[in-house]
């Protein structure tokens, strides 16, 4: 983590002239993050988030403002959208309802098709067309399986190749290093 | 219904053997059918980062296959039984069944809505039921302290999960360990994630949340953590050492997986049926104390 450099880019000035007034609409358009437009801000996400906990700058309710002010670039370059660990907590507190891990999805869906994805996520989507699981087909694992008396694993993938090409998400290319 | 679609996924077959060994062993002692589908693939959760369709999409086809079979699915990891549930629930939805369909055709498979999604520790609990186990229970495990661990996706999204349970105040997998005959032991970060979830992306956020955990642990008298998640077990097993090292701790607590330890208390051999010779953290100590 390059912490200094987020921090800066969390704490600089911003000017209003550079929110893109659509982007809210935009995000919210999604079936899956519009309950964002009833957030209060309240902060029960953040009070809920383990991952707030341990570093406090990741914070959902920030990022929930950021979308709603139209904060785009710094909202889908940031790295923190990807620090999500998918406990649920913040839906789960959330008086509103509001499914926080979804709308996050929503964002981090916009910012890989801008290219902003940390590349972990692209090779692991690479790996589940080859195999259809996120792993390759190591040999120590085979052998293992084998003596432990458990069925052998048919990784043909088949399939797999064919869902993620329907899916498009085989062309999502990293363009720029967010790690 | 005693017969299962076993949804592996991808972590469990591949680095916690054990998991996927002791579950098959209590299932045969119970008479649960599993049936292993060859064509299943990953879940679909972490592809949901870059798109919430190919996620949907690729629960979908799961979803398809079993139901295909006449099968429910039984699945291992929280995870896995997390996003195939929040799929079921988006697919009820007609006209994002019709849309996931038309894309399915090209593979031959289609979801009708029919398949129901339960982890097999819910599974237990459900259809064997605390008493059932109680009364099979062979080994004394009384001396055993243990700290549960659910997993996030075990218990939340709340709306996906029927009534299941309390995420906030969880009591399934307490009662699962009370029926081998241990103890559990309350603890303060009881419904700390263990941050699985994130570990590609950033093994340090891993491993604050993992030290916050095993720190809680360390003061009190327990003799295992039990948790029923390989994503879970792979954080506070093999992340223990990397946190020690890490942190300058000495943390030195096994982690055992729910299969495991009702597998000791019906009397299954500790290596032959449960694996418990290949974790990470040795559970030696574990076993000399119900010796």
């Amino acid at each position: 983590m390059n912490k200094k450099k987020e921090t800066a880019m969390f704490k600089r000035p911003v000017s209003s002239s550079d929110f893109d007034r659509n982007f809210r609409s935009e995000v919210v358009k999604h079936p899956d993050a519009s309950g964002l437009s009833t957030c209060f801000s309240c902060g029960a996400c953040t009070a809920g988030c383990p991952i707030h906990e341990v570093f406090p700058e990741y914070d959902p309710r920030k990022l929930a403002k950021m979308v709603k002010l139209g904060m785009r670039k710094q909202v889908l370059s940031s790295p923190y959208i990807w620090y999500c660990a998918t406990c649920h907590n913040c839906e789960q507190r959330c008086p509103q309802n509001v499914k926080f891990f979804n709308v996050l999805n929503v964002l981090k869906n916009m910012a890989a098709k801008e290219g902003y994805a940390p590349s972990c996520w692209i090779k692991q989507t690479k790996q589940v067309g080859k195999t259809g699981i996120v792993f390759s087909t190591e040999e120590k694992w085979v052998k293992k399986r084998e003596e432990l008396l458990l069925p052998v694993l048919k990784l043909e993938g088949k399939d797999a190749k064919k869902i993620i090409e329907l899916s498009g998400i085989n062309k999502i290319k990293l363009k720029v290093n967010s790690e | 219904m005693n017969k299962y679609a076993l949804f592996l996924g991808c972590t469990t077959p591949t680095q916690v053997p054990q998991y996927e060994m002791s579950a098959r062993w209590i299932c045969k002692y119970f008479g649960i059918e599993l049936i292993d589908v060859k064509d299943f693939i990953c879940c679909g959760i972490n592809q949901v980062n870059l798109s919430i369709e190919a996620g949907l999409l690729m629960a979908a086809m799961n979803l398809a296959l079993a139901e295909d079979k006449k099968l429910d699915i039984l699945t291992l990891c929280a995870a896995c039984t997390g996003a195939l549930l929040e799929a079921v629930e988006k697919l009820k939805d007609q006209e994002t069944r019709d849309k996931i369909n038309n894309k399915l055709q090209a593979i031959g498979v289609e979801y009708k809505g029919n398949v129901k999604v339960r982890h097999i520790s819910r599974v237990f609990y459900e259809d064997l039921g605390i008493e059932r186990i109680k009364k099979e229970t062979k080994k004394d495990l009384s001396k055993l302290h243990v700290a549960p661990h659910y997993g996030c996706h075990y218990l939340k999204p709340k709306s996906a999960l029927g009534g299941f349970d309390e995420p906030d105040n969880p009591k399934t997998l307490h009662q699962l360990i009370f029926a081998t005959g241990a103890y559990p032991v309350g603890y303060e970060t009881l419904n700390l994630c263990c941050g699985g979830k994130v570990f590609p992306v950033s093994e340090d956020l891993v491993d604050s949340l993992v030290q916050k955990k095993l720190d809680d642990l360390a003061g009190k008298e327990i003799d295992a953590m039990v948790l029923q998640c390989q994503t879970c077990y792979l954080m506070y097993s093999d992340r223990q050492n990397e946190v020690n090292k890490k942190y300058g701790k000495q943390y030195n607590i096994p982690i055992i997986l729910y299969p495991q330890l009702l597998g000791l208390a019906l009397g299954a051999d500790p290596v032959k049926n449960l694996g418990l010779n290949l974790h990470t953290v040795s559970v030696d100590k574990v076993l000399e104390k119900i010796a």
